[in-house]
């Protein structure tokens, strides 16, 4: 009885008077990143906090404690070892809670792709947005964030569309047909 | 994979701290050699270990920098490498020195040299668990430090692997897989 009154108040509260836009509103500019700092990404990520980038214009914070957190940067390699360890966290973080894959590493292994002891994130936590690179520069962090933003709102987007580069080594240009030479004759 | 083992010690030639190792260990060099770098390079018997290491002290190195084995893997052994520096002495401070054993691959056992110099017990434990190299008289053999508990075990035999070894294959649930 109770608790069916409890959903219904939530329902109204949600729906009725719309307030889930003020939750979105203010979950999205209020994300707190916990640092995951197993790799050089760490370094990236304190450019992006420093007064250079000065990711707080987005409301991003890194914090210290997960409890008080609600987004986890996972910098770098996880190891088997390291994923226990991220699994706790990322259970101990309250609800809304979002992760994002930094780096070559977090997202396939990255230089340890054939290692006997790395794990993807994603078969430990699920993942909201990668950010690639080795290591990503800042602005792909406040991308990675601001696309995060996009997520909660619902709306997706603005994905940054790939630019199409070809890499294929250019065609050597076409030799001229090797001429006959003439051999001398056999005596 | 022709490629050509690296040799087990660099060539022959005089260093200052050659006469010093050759009175301490007597007949047990079995040969020694200069790095590129110029460091001493010593290659001793398994069981002189110790007494090497006891020397080293005595020569005034203070902590093992490394600790380390090489793979030989078409020879069937393992070339464990020491390498001793010091931070106090001043004249030492430019030198390292390298210890090299050769043990059989089947039965890797050599003995621990870290009641000598407490620095060598993680690289032991380390190389334990990498190789499976028996360091005798270490009392962490035999468990895990740096993987995972679950990682790297024979699911038919339930024995650890090895994971440096040569003969290690990539498991399946790596992310090859």
């Amino acid at each position: 009885m109770l608790e069916s009154l409890r959903e219904r108040i939530r329902r109204f509260l949600l729906k009725t008077l719309r307030l889930e836009i003020l939750f979105k509103w203010g979950i999205r500019w209020s994300l707190w990143p916990v640092h995951l700092v197993t790799s050089c990404c760490g370094v990236e990520v304190a450019h992006t906090a420093g007064p250079g980038f000065d990711a707080e214009r987005w409301g991003v914070l890194p914090f210290h404690t997960m409890r008080q957190c609600n987004v986890i940067l996972v910098e770098g390699t996880i190891t088997r070892k390291m994923a226990r360890a991220l699994r706790q966290v990322y259970e101990q973080m309250p609800e809304p809670k979002y992760v994002i894959a930094m780096g070559a590493c977090a997202a396939r292994g990255g230089l340890f792709w054939n290692s006997y002891h790395v794990v993807q994130v994603d078969t430990v936590v699920p993942v909201e947005v990668y950010i690639a690179g080795c290591p990503p520069t800042p602005e792909a962090v406040i991308r990675a964030f601001i696309m995060l933003h996009n997520k909660i709102k619902g709306r997706p987007g603005p994905y940054v569309e790939p630019v199409r580069v070809d890499i294929a080594p250019p065609k050597p240009p076409a030799r001229p047909a090797p001429q006959q030479t003439q051999q001398a004759p056999a005596a | 994979m022709s490629a050509k083992p690296p040799p087990k010690c660099p060539p022959p030639r005089d260093h200052p701290l050659l006469e010093k190792v050759k009175q301490a260990l007597g007949g047990a060099v079995l040969s020694h050699g200069v790095t590129p770098e110029g460091h001493l390079c010593v290659l001793v018997p398994p069981d002189k270990v110790r007494e090497a290491a006891t020397a080293a002290r005595d020569m005034g190195f203070d902590h093992v920098l490394s600790l380390s084995a090489v793979d030989y893997v078409a020879e069937g052994k393992f070339l464990v490498t020491y390498i001793f520096a010091s931070y106090i002495n001043p004249e030492l401070r430019s030198q390292l020195l390298h210890i090299r054993a050769e043990i059989p691959r089947d039965n890797p056992r050599i003995a621990s040299i870290a009641d000598i110099f407490p620095s060598a017990d993680y690289d032991e434990r380390e190389c334990h668990e990498m190789f499976g190299i028996q360091f005798e008289g270490n009392p962490h053999m035999g468990k895990r430090f740096l993987l995972d508990p679950d990682c790297c075990i024979d699911e038919r035999t339930g024995k650890p692997l090895y994971p440096l070894r040569k003969d290690f294959k990539i498991p399946e649930w790596s992310l090859t897989g």
